[in-house]
């Protein structure tokens, strides 16, 4: 567990530092159990930072996603660091974010939070529905503990923790100036199963079964705007000239739009899950990136986010790279 | 944009290639009602003279802007008909081609369903003519001076012509010497020259032209630039002489303390040299060279009280204070002639190379024959790795083999090693050793060869082979399948595969008549110019058939072996080949760039560099620029390096990146003309 005074200092030294901008972390939501992120500008902000088995967001999105405003005239840059608190999968983000030149290494500074889990909002929700005032969570051994209404309840891991915990390779995080907490050694690991499992399955059947998914898509673009991944300046999907695709709900162009945003994920997907996590309509997005992540493991032995030093797998061929899925 | 479009569409029949299948008048009929189609007609030979001329008068007399020409691939005829809207006077960027041919015709044999697809192929070509735009292709200035990578026959060869005709060259070889392999040989098939008689001549030529610098024991470390303008950066390794002084007369070899200690590369390692050493007698240059890893001074920092090479030099060459040399110059075009590698016979254990002393690669037999190897050209039989007699001590003479056996395509027409082309030069150069052997050992040596096929091609081949076979050379059909010792004697088991015999022959001595495979460093040269490589792993030519000489890089050849196993008269008329190709653009002094390059939206590119990472013509660098204020990188064409292969559109996520005249306004209305309706 992360002792939270801890954090709290460390992170008011960081934002002290003269090169830190602007620090990025966890605090308490507004109801319930849930976090949400906290920009800390300046040291005075530390106080409400928490890190718990809710802080489910993916920080590293707001790296990337920061809007830069024209700098006025006569005026210099602000090219100071930004801080970020990532957990063991979030920091991957960061990896891949650096193997393609989104910023070069000196531009963050990563307070590293070793994670054994974090909740699945969704299954929180489902068991505590009437639970609107704040409450929290900790994990303790393999038992998460609720406090609520001046109560406590202990619930098994497995209930309430996130799939992709359960399946997770690094949970600490791969790149990181500080740790805030104890190295985790990894507990788990991933055998795809889920996907082998929709790989099975026909293709009339596989279609009928995405058909119904997509058609419920209502085109909010959560999925792409919180995706860690999709940083674009201008994305292709907002282009009219030429436009790929429209924007009107439709199952047609609902599929393109879904099937578009899976392939410009391939080999960069780093399986945060936010995508799924913050769709309102319930599409198992990750059945798609999962079954990509796959595939570019499989065929190119590949796993994006976990190495800078590595060039990003669709810039690079090998002679030796499988072909036989090409027509 | 010149107005509104008046499209031509012109429908060839290709003789019966597309009018046997494809109902071109049907064709015809359907592009008329297409819109913005002014004219639309079939014809015979588009190609042709009258073809073309149908065109330009319909450019002149219908006030067409845009031509689509539905015929056979653009690979084959666009510049063609680019050239016929020029003398039209459109530009010839307004033109598109439907493939009716290539992708329709020869692979459907249904008339009705090719008919239907030539249709929309052709509509595509007409929707996506409406938006071509008006291109120039730019012209460069060409540096009249070429590099030559590798002094074997093939450079040396390229480097004399080019020379010759006027030209500076810079010659670079990796090796102390020039010669590449050529000069290893004895004798050359089927004449039977000797090929230090023909070869010498020749290094000693490139040595001392005026137009050539000769830079041995050298590396290419960089090259940068395009056609015209390529920078070069070379490293002249340290030979620790300075072969400005050196005279060449030996003595520092002599008084070497290692002398005749480390096998000898030149000699396929079957003599002997010293830590300073020149490879072969007739090196050219004539300079001696230390190597730096078997030198007692530079790897242990100490040679007695001091070393014996420095003592001995009365020229004071010997310098070991020498450190490698980096040259950096400019050229125009760059001829690779890096040559090839002989079979590893280890992968085929069978033969157990490298297990008996016996058992030689051809190469190495070759030194042996050699005048100037390293028995003084006597056959004997080997004992590898003996240790040197003390002086004084008696010296027994070696025997003479009484049988040698030849194995053929070792290495070659061989799946199993994956090798599955022939070498072309084996079947020859085995027929011309057995030859040698008879004439040098003696008619009583028996010389057999086990053979697959053989494959007598050439120019006086044919003459030679029976030749061979009536001196007394047997040969035997049939792979064999394994070597063994019993006794003194090595077995050859094989099966004559014409009388369906199994056989087990008895001989003193295999060699191995190992194939030609791309060398071992190949790597490096195809970082270096980003080169292509066909499936046996040979540096790709641009075209099999009419740009065997080209590669997909504009301003840079193959010559020799490099390009696939060739021997050395194709070498050299390869090298020729080379030689005048890279010399087109030198007299001209200008050439034309490619026009439909790729170009970047700076606006919208966020510098994720896949684009960089992927481009073969390494055409595309990562800038910064100032966007509102704030420091970003961004990609950057350089547009005399484009090629326009597409490959960065076609992996850039956020769309930034685009190639003129394949742009995706310009793809899309195209990909939707094919698509369901």
């Amino acid at each position: 567990m992360v002792d939270v005074n801890k954090l709290r200092e460390k992170a008011r030294e960081v934002i002290s530092r003269e090169d830190v901008r602007e620090l990025i972390g966890y605090r308490p939501g507004t109801y319930g159990f849930r976090a949400r992120p906290a920009f800390v500008m300046g040291p005075d902000d530390t106080g409400e930072l928490i890190f718990t088995p809710a802080c489910v967001n993916n920080l590293a999105s707001y790296i990337v996603l920061e809007e830069k405003l024209p700098v006025k005239r006569g005026e210099e840059p602000d090219l100071r660091k930004v801080a970020v608190m990532v957990k063991g999968c979030d920091s991957r983000a960061l990896v891949q974010q650096m193997e393609e030149k989104a910023y070069d290494r000196d531009r963050i500074l990563v307070l590293g939070i070793p994670c054994r889990g974090v909740v699945d909002m969704a299954k929180v929700q489902a068991k505590y529905p009437d639970v609107l005032e704040m409450g929290e969570i900790a994990l303790e051994g393999d038992k998460f503990v609720l406090s609520f209404n001046g109560t406590k309840e202990e619930v098994p891991r497995e209930e309430l923790v996130a799939d992709k915990c359960l399946r997770c390779r690094y949970p600490t995080p791969l790149v990181y100036d500080e740790l805030l907490d104890e190295e985790v050694e990894r507990f788990a690991d991933d055998d795809f199963a889920d996907v082998a499992e929709l790989e099975k399955r026909a293709a009339d059947d596989k279609w009928a079964y995405w058909e119904e998914k997509f058609s419920r898509c209502i085109r909010c673009y959560s999925c792409r705007n919180v995706c860690p991944m999709c940083y674009c300046e201008d994305c292709v999907l907002d282009r009219l000239q030429p436009q790929w695709m429209r924007r009107s709900v439709d199952i047609s162009e609902n599929t393109a739009y879904h099937i578009s945003r899976a392939y410009h994920l391939a080999g960069r997907c780093i399986q945060c899950g936010e995508c799924q996590r913050v769709c309102p309509v319930d599409i198992p997005l990750m059945e798609l990136n999962r079954k990509f992540y796959k595939d570019v493991e499989d065929l190119y032995d590949y796993e994006p986010g976990t190495n800078v030093e590595n060039p990003p797998l669709l810039s690079t061929f090998k002679v030796e790279d499988k072909e036989d899925f090409i027509m | 944009m010149n107005g509104k479009p008046r499209i031509g569409v012109y429908v060839c029949h290709c003789g019966t290639n597309i009018a046997g299948t494809v109902d071109v008048e049907e064709v015809v009929k359907f592009a008329e009602t297409l819109p913005d189609v002014t004219v639309a007609r079939n014809y015979s030979y588009m190609c042709s003279d009258p073809g073309q001329a149908l065109i330009v008068d319909d450019i002149e007399k219908a006030g067409l802007n845009r031509v689509v020409v539905a015929s056979c691939s653009p690979r084959m005829h666009e510049p063609t008909f680019r050239k016929t809207l020029l003398s039209g006077g459109l530009n010839p960027y307004f033109l598109e081609m439907a493939n009716i041919r290539e992708q329709c015709s020869w692979v459907h044999p249904d008339p009705i369903a090719a008919t239907e697809k030539a249709k929309r192929l052709v509509e595509a070509a007409v929707v996506k003519s409406r938006r071509l735009e008006p291109l120039d292709a730019k012209e460069v200035d060409v540096e009249p001076s070429c590099l030559i990578i590798g002094a074997g026959i093939a450079g040396i060869q390229s480097a004399l012509d080019i020379a010759d005709a006027g030209f500076k060259v810079y010659l670079v070889e990796k090796e102390p010497s020039v010669g590449g392999h050529m000069i290893q040989l004895d004798k050359t098939f089927p004449t039977l020259d000797c090929s230090a008689c023909i070869m010498t001549p020749k290094m000693v030529d490139v040595a001392n032209h005026p137009n050539i610098e000769l830079m041995t024991y050298s590396q290419v470390e960089e090259i940068g630039g395009y056609i015209g303008n390529f920078d070069i950066k070379v490293r002249k390794k340290s030979r620790f002489v300075d072969i400005d002084k050196c005279t060449g007369c030996g003595i520092c070899a002599e008084e070497c303390r290692m002398a005749g200690r480390f096998p000898n590369e030149f000699d396929e390692n079957m003599g002997m040299r010293g830590a300073i050493y020149m490879p072969f007698p007739q090196a050219v240059p004539a300079k001696y060279t230390i190597d730096k890893e078997s030198c007692l001074f530079l790897t242990k920092g100490k040679c007695g009280e001091s070393p014996k090479c420095k003592d001995a030099c009365q020229a004071g060459a010997v310098n070991f204070d020498l450190e490698d040399e980096i040259v950096e110059f400019k050229v125009g075009t760059i001829i690779v002639a890096t040559g090839y590698d002989v079979f590893d016979a280890r992968l085929k254990p069978e033969y157990a190379y490298g297990v008996y002393d016996n058992v030689l690669t051809a190469l190495e037999f070759e030194r042996l024959v050699n005048a100037s190897g390293p028995t003084g050209g006597k056959v004997t039989m080997i004992e590898r790795g003996k240790k040197k007699k003390k002086k004084g001590a008696e010296e027994e003479a070696p025997k003479v083999p009484e049988s040698i056996t030849f194995i053929q395509c070792v290495g070659s027409r061989d799946k199993s090693v994956g090798n599955e082309y022939c070498s072309r030069v084996c079947c020859m150069y085995t027929a011309k050793l057995a030859h040698l052997v008879k004439d040098k050992v003696g008619h009583d040596c028996e010389v057999t060869v086990f053979y697959m096929d053989v494959r007598a091609f050439g120019k006086g081949f044919e003459e030679f082979y029976d030749r061979v076979r009536r001196e007394g050379v047997k040969y035997i059909r049939g792979n064999p399948s394994e070597i063994y010792k019993k006794g003194d004697k090595l077995i050859v088991k094989a099966e004559d595969t014409l009388t369906s015999t199994p056989l087990e022959h008895e001989t003193d001595m295999v060699v191995l008549s190992v194939g030609l495979v791309p060398r071992r460093d190949n790597r490096e040269i195809i970082d270096l110019l980003k080169l292509s490589q066909t499936s046996d792993l040979f540096y790709m030519e641009a075209h099999p058939k009419l740009r065997p000489v080209d590669t997909a890089s504009d301003g840079v050849y193959l010559a020799g072996v490099c390009q696939g196993p060739k021997d050395i008269p194709d070498a050299v008329a390869q090298a020729k080949g080379a030689a005048s190709a890279a010399m087109i653009p030198m007299a001209s002094g200008k050439v034309k760039v490619e026009a439909q390059t790729s170009f970047v939206n700076e606006d919208t590119c966020r510098g994720c560099g896949f684009c960089v990472e992927l481009c073969p013509y390494t055409a595309i660098e990562l800038v910064e620029v100032n966007r509102m204020g704030w420091p970003v990188k961004v990609a950057r064409v350089n547009e005399a390096l484009c090629k326009g292969c597409g490959a960065c559109a076609a992996a850039c996520l956020s769309g930034s990146i685009q190639q003129r005249s394949f742009k995706d306004w310009q793809l899309l209305p195209q990909i939707e003309a094919l698509g369901v309706k």
